[in-house]
């Protein structure tokens, strides 16, 4: 018991302890920018101007929408994409088949950065700038979905696979009605971890769009500091705690299977 | 288990669904972004790099010359810091190249290099448009070759800022500030001595080494900083520039002097917060900083080492270049926006917005900067730094494509110093790296 309460204890003040610069953000957001300088802790008095500022001085309901429709595309392209090319990988069997999915995985090692204009140039050509395939195409393909979910197809049973066959199920059957159904939890991780990482893109969103109109919300809040003059901090922070609170949520709802999922498989090979 | 599948058809349609429709989607995308401009304009596009209150400012000017003009809409397009609009104009290459694009100081030279910029001198020349309105050491600083590649509009330079009050509680002059690095010693001492504050400091970027050596009237890089042909060597390790290294270091050994940071932000929330005395900061910041401050803020121009004559500060800020890649309708269109951005009204209600100082010598007359600097007169003292500079190529900072690699150089020389290495080792190896750069 006594050990308990003290692990609770760690748990609590490392919880704090982690969670502490979010807790200043929002803090800082009902600040007056005195405040803000002088290193206070919390708003001597609260007030909401910083959040109607930064809703006056740029579209920040606008940008959210873009980056929800961003993300959600990204999230169901991955999906799709990562779920059938992992089945394929799992279920049918072909020469090569290990050759390409590692061909596949070790395209992991090549960061991003570095094949961010060859990308830019094929989006260009398309004539897909300021559009919404231009800002998620490129990551649809995503190794680590395919190894995710081909780890999990891999735990389900072989006979289950060999006895759906000898009742006539067809691959497609079987994809639609065992092999998702079944990994639930990975596809879920895999839809969070997907959104998540999408809707903090703030480069390339840069490059493929002029317009804001299709510009994702990190970049209004780039809008928010300043170059060389001095930022308003409150109004930054507002802005954060505005962006962070879908994400937040769908972390809260979606934590459960993202354990889940990335455990599951670990244990059995 | 059907409801499954079927979200999954659901979610594969969507896709294929968006697969489809854009083809379509990009031309209605297209005109809807120049739909809510005027019909018969002349549409085009501007870069910049403008965030924050600045960024507010600098969107009235565009609508206001929209409002003005009969045949020209510009659209201001926001592009990330500096350095991320020149990495998107790199790579847009012909295709969707604006027709304006606001560019930092420190990259003129590798935009005037580069093949999709249109030199300002030729609509100069071609309309005769007179430019000796605009600061002579302001246009000094982008005329490369005889040739002005680009059309200055925001300059700053980099000035002292320091707290008043706190000067009076120790004893100290608030009306003269210290005008040398001996004389920022000797009140640092006494500030730390009495109150336990740190005395000076400012944020680890290259440029305000460039500007302390310019000040000192010494050159970066030989062959006239590059203004008279390719530089081959740095001159930032000689007497100057070691000068500089040595009195951070003194004060940084001695707690009076201290590295908050490398961002423009870093030092100012301790001087806010009355911990810091002094400091070094853009003089576009001067009037946030006097609406923030719960002190009296001063400001004077950057020390020098004691015996040498101060000469001035290189100007900072950014200019506007006009592409090649467009149509001359449209490149006639940018041109007519950039001449109005450097008449003295468009240019004394920038100054007067944001601290930038103004690039056209008649807008020091116009009401609405006369009235700003009587409300902050702060922000006088860096028009006339700049009034009192010199045009010659000590003051207009080197001039090479590698600018902002020199920066990073120095920077990490400089957080080498506060962290113990030996101030002259620091500057020479430095020096090494960017004449291996030069190479």
């Amino acid at each position: 018991m006594k050990k308990k309460i003290i692990i609770y204890i760690l748990l609590i003040v490392s919880a704090f302890l982690l969670f502490a610069p979010i807790l200043y953000a929002i803090s800082a957001s009902f600040m007056s920018p005195k405040d803000i300088y002088a290193g206070k802790l919390f708003p001597s008095e609260f007030n909401f101007d910083a959040y109607r500022e930064v809703m006056d001085s740029i579209p920040l309901l606008h940008f959210l929408w873009v980056s929800f429709v961003m993300s959600f595309m990204a999230m169901v392209g991955q999906l799709v994409l990562s779920s059938l090319s992992a089945y394929a990988f799992v279920f049918i069997p072909f020469k090569g088949r290990n050759l390409i999915f590692f061909l596949f995985l070790s395209t992991m090692l090549i960061p991003w950065e570095a094949t961010i204009i060859p990308n830019f140039l094929t989006i260009l050509h398309l004539n897909w700038l300021n559009t919404y395939q231009g800002l998620t195409f490129p990551f649809f393909a995503l190794p680590f979905g395919i190894f995710l979910l081909r780890q999990h197809f891999m735990t389900l049973p072989k006979e289950l696979w060999e006895s759906a066959q000898v009742d006539g199920c067809s691959r497609l059957r079987f994809f639609f009605k065992f092999a998702l159904p079944l990994s639930k939890s990975s596809l879920s991780a895999l839809a969070v971890y997907g959104f998540l990482t999408t809707w903090n893109k703030y480069l390339w969103p840069l490059l493929v769009t002029n317009d804001d109109s299709v510009r994702p919300v990190q970049i209004g809040l780039k809008m928010l500091i300043a170059q060389e003059g001095s930022s308003q901090w409150n109004m930054v922070m507002a802005a954060v705690v505005m962006i962070l609170l879908p994400t937040l949520l769908l972390l809260f709802i979606g934590i459960k299977y993202i354990r889940e999922g990335l455990t599951a498989g670990a244990v059995k090979g | 288990m059907k409801k499954f599948s079927f979200l999954f058809i659901a979610l594969a349609s969507i896709l294929a669904f968006t697969l489809a429709g854009c083809s379509n989607d990009n031309p209605s995308s297209v005109s809807g972004a120049k739909g809510d401009s005027g019909k018969d304009k002349t549409n085009i596009e501007l870069w910049h790099s403008l965030s924050g209150d600045n960024g507010k400012n600098f969107e009235k000017i565009v609508d206001e010359f929209n409002k003005q003009s009969d045949d020209v809409h510009v659209k201001a397009v926001y592009q990330g810091g500096y350095t991320d609009t020149i990495t998107k104009i790199r790579a847009v290459g012909d295709k969707e190249v604006p027709a304006l694009l606001q560019a930092s100081g420190t990259n003129r030279k590798y935009l005037a290099e580069s093949d999709f910029v249109k030199p300002m001198q030729d609509f100069i020349d071609d309309e005769k448009f007179d430019t000796s309105g605009i600061e002579e050491n302001v246009l000094n600083r982008y005329t490369i070759d005889d040739k002005l590649y680009s059309m200055p509009f925001s300059s700053s330079n980099a000035i002292m800022l320091y707290n008043k009050d706190m000067f009076k509680e120790v004893g100290l002059d608030p009306e003269s500030a210290p005008a040398t690095y001996e004389d920022i010693e000797v009140a640092s001492k006494k500030i730390k001595d009495k109150t336990g504050n740190v005395g000076f400091s400012f944020a680890t970027i290259g440029w305000y080494f460039e500007e302390l050596l310019a000040n000192q009237g010494e050159l970066y890089l030989d062959q006239d900083n590059g203004f008279s042909g390719k530089p081959t060597k740095t001159l930032v390790n000689e007497e100057g520039g070691q000068k500089i290294f040595k009195w951070l270091d003194k004060m940084n050994k001695v707690g009076t002097f201290k590295n908050y940071g490398s961002n423009y932000e870093d030092p100012r929330a301790p001087f806010l917060a009355g911990q810091l005395a002094m400091y070094l900061d853009s003089s576009a910041n001067v009037r946030t900083m006097v609406d923030q401050a719960p002190f009296e803020v001063g400001t004077a121009p950057l020390p020098v080492p004691k015996g040498v004559e101060p000469n001035g500060a290189t100007v900072g800020g950014n200019s506007m270049y006009i592409t090649n890649k467009l149509s001359d309708e449209e490149q006639q269109a940018a041109w007519e926006f950039i001449k109005y951005t450097v008449s003295p009204k468009v240019q004394a209600e920038w100054a007067a917005a944001t601290g930038y100082f103004p690039v056209t010598k008649d807008a020091n007359g116009e009401s609405a900067l006369t009235e700003a600097y009587d409300k902050y007169p702060q922000m006088k003292t860096a028009v006339e730094v700049n009034s009192n500079t010199p045009a010659t190529p000590e003051m207009s900072g080197p001039l090479s494509d590698e600018g902002e690699q020199f920066r990073t150089i120095i920077e990490a020389a400089q957080e080498q110093v506060y962290e113990g290495t030996d101030p002259k080792k620091a500057l020479d190896d430095a020096a090494k790296k960017i004449d291996e750069l030069l190479e």
